[in-house]
């Protein structure tokens, strides 16, 4: 391995690992102040630090303490199945966090001819590690609530086993139907795939490729992160909190993070699956990469449009109302993000006018689009996690039974219409 | 069946179809009541994200409540008579009234020929209160009222959650009628 390989590795790494964790407290603060916003309340917007209170943000770290200086309960009953009890709740952090790592965040770097991925784990067989570790999450679902004792943990459990059956087979139906479009198991590739055309003017997006199938995917992977509609084993009207009911300090938080990791590799999954991943659309990265010029001067033409967009909002919107005297330090937040901002913006234009008029180096383009590439998919990632939230706050919980009758009567079968006519068509265009 | 009975007073237009739901090809598929749905919280989402500020939650403690009514029950008040001395005569009607014993009165001789008796102290223990308002309804000199509007009561320690007849005298009416109407 050279030098420029094992860097590339550790700072991928990185970025998975900080993706993955740090999107949590901003996941759980997002999903409070959209589900506060949707129902024209305020959401949590006090807390802060020295007067920062970035909208709210801090109130997650506030949590995260509270959480950890918890009293460590454990129900009396449980004896010789502590460490399992303690065990559960890692498994379904763990895997969710597991089966992120196997997401690009851009496309391969090639320097000096090795071609770099730009994943946590270089491998490619992603969609199968997904599959596979992804529905390991469920098992410490299983485990928690069978270990509790409880009638309310037990039926939660149930449940959550019962969701399996019914969602898993038409989501590996309908990734089967992506493997045989895509004709490939690398998310990379299934990527580079999505950045071409389709039509002569479509990207070839997966949904657009495959709409029944991303519906189903979509559907599956809500069911799979235990998301609403979906949430039917922790539905606190009937069983209280389901399999999390026996479960308190950071043995719940673990379960808590858990689903935000999963909702959040869901969302990665989703986006690189069939909303092109990193990529814009009809832009490939050869494309970038050859007109570099024109690429960077778009940018240094939108990044100040968005940029000023974002501070006019922010000075309209972190004040108080006119009738309120104190205003608790906004207006010197909003003067020092504007300055932070701005700062920012004018750094990225002179990378960019270096990068356009001084350097020489193929490198330093190529590391310019790859870093691009990542902010689209942090981007994207965030719109579709806030899809995530509209739609928790928007559609009312389905029945169990409802659950497995959609599973079993409604997206199987269309999964498996779907993978014939699939093949159909595949092997009809390849004749 | 009693068919025949019900005939004659009965007709078809009379009966009332209430319409089911859910059984058409469009509610079947589900996903356009998904997009309605999203539709309209989007639209809050995206509303309120314009501008924060429209949203009418009550920015407490910067704005205080302003629809207080007259009639609503905040902390006690002792009420004075027109030479500002307590109205109070110690009678013991509002403890005996008390459902959660949480008044403690002691009664002592009035000097200044007002009346015969006055209270030498006057507690009431506001963690035990429940604020119903018995002591109000029974008070025959208009002594104690409820009408301070104050509804936010803090302390670092129990004690200071019992008021004694100083403070309670210190408190003002939020409303009309300072003095007691029933003893001047």
């Amino acid at each position: 391995m050279t030098t420029a390989a094992i860097i590339v590795a550790v700072a991928s790494f990185a970025l998975g690992a900080l993706l993955a964790l740090l999107t949590i407290p901003v996941l759980v603060w997002l999903e409070r102040r959209v589900a506060g916003l949707v129902q024209d309340r305020l959401g949590p917007n006090r807390t802060n630090i020295g007067g920062f209170r970035l909208g709210g943000v801090v109130q997650s770290f506030a949590d995260v303490v509270k959480l950890l200086l918890k009293e460590e309960y454990y129900p009396s009953h449980i004896k010789s199945g502590r460490w399992l009890f303690m065990l559960a709740p890692v498994i379904t952090f763990v895997a969710a966090l597991l089966a992120f790592m196997a997401i690009p965040f851009a496309d391969t770097l090639v320097i000096n001819g090795e071609s770099l991925r730009i994943s946590a784990l270089p491998i490619n067989y992603g969609i199968f590690w997904y599959m596979a570790i992804s529905s390991i999450g469920v098992l410490g679902v299983i485990f928690g609530g069978w270990l509790s004792h409880n009638k309310y943990s037990l039926l939660g459990a149930a449940r959550a086993g019962s969701m399996v059956i019914s969602y898993e087979l038409p989501l590996g139906l309908s990734i089967l139907a992506f493997i045989i479009t895509y004709d490939t198991i690398d998310f990379n590739a299934m990527v580079q795939f999505q950045s071409g055309t389709f039509f002569g003017f479509l990207p070839a997006w997966g949904i657009l490729v495959q709409p029944l199938a991303a519906i189903i995917l979509i559907v599956s992977l809500f069911a799979e992160t235990n998301r609403n509609p979906f949430t039917v084993a922790e539905g606190e009207s009937e069983i209280v909190a389901g399999f999390m009911t026996e479960y308190t300090a950071m043995k719940f938080a673990m379960y808590f993070m858990g689903e935000y990791v999963a909702m959040n590799t869901a969302s990665a999954v989703i986006i690189t699956m069939i909303f092109g991943g990193y990529q814009i659309p009809w832009v490939s990265t050869e494309m970038l990469l050859e007109n570099f010029s024109v690429f960077a001067f778009s940018l240094m033409v939108i990044i100040p449009l968005i940029i000023t967009v974002l501070i006019r909002w922010m000075r309209k919107n972190n004040r108080v109302r006119p009738s309120i005297k104190a205003d608790g330090g906004r207006d010197f937040e909003t003067k020092v993000l504007t300055i932070a901002m701005v700062g920012m913006t004018l750094l990225v234009e002179a990378i960019l006018i270096y990068l356009v008029f001084l350097s020489e180096s193929s490198l330093a383009n190529s590391i310019a689009v790859t870093l691009f590439q990542i902010v689209v998919f942090v981007v994207k990632l965030m719109l579709f996690n806030i899809f995530f939230i509209l739609i928790r706050w928007s559609v009312p919980r389905f029945r169990y039974d409802q659950v497995q009758k959609l599973g079993w009567y409604y997206l199987l079968p269309l999964a498996l219409l779907n993978i014939i006519v699939t093949a159909i068509v595949v092997v009809g265009v390849s004749l | 069946m009693s068919q025949h009975t019900r005939e004659g007073s009965i007709t078809s237009d009379h009966i009332k179809v209430t319409k089911r739901h859910g059984n058409s090809f469009r509610d079947k598929l589900y996903l356009p009541a998904i997009y309605d749905g999203v539709k309209v919280t989007f639209k809050h989402l995206f509303k309120n994200l314009n501008n924060i500020n429209d949203i009418e939650t009550l920015r407490y403690p910067e704005e205080q409540p302003t629809d207080i009514t007259q009639r609503w029950r905040g902390l006690h008040r002792l009420t004075h008579r027109a030479d500002n001395s307590i109205a109070c005569v110690a009678c013991f009607m509002c403890s005996t009234a008390c459902p959660s014993n949480c008044i403690f009165i002691e009664a002592t001789q009035r000097q200044d020929g007002k009346d015969e008796k006055m209270p030498a102290s006057f507690f009431i223990d506001t963690l035990e209160c429940i604020f119903c308002g018995y002591c109000v309804e029974a008070c025959p000199c208009d002594a104690i009222r409820m009408d301070t509007g104050i509804f936010s009561l803090t302390g670092n320690k129990r004690e200071d959650f019992v008021m004694n007849k100083e403070q309670l005298l210190s408190h003002k009416g939020a409303f009309a009628e300072e003095i007691s109407c029933a003893r001047n």
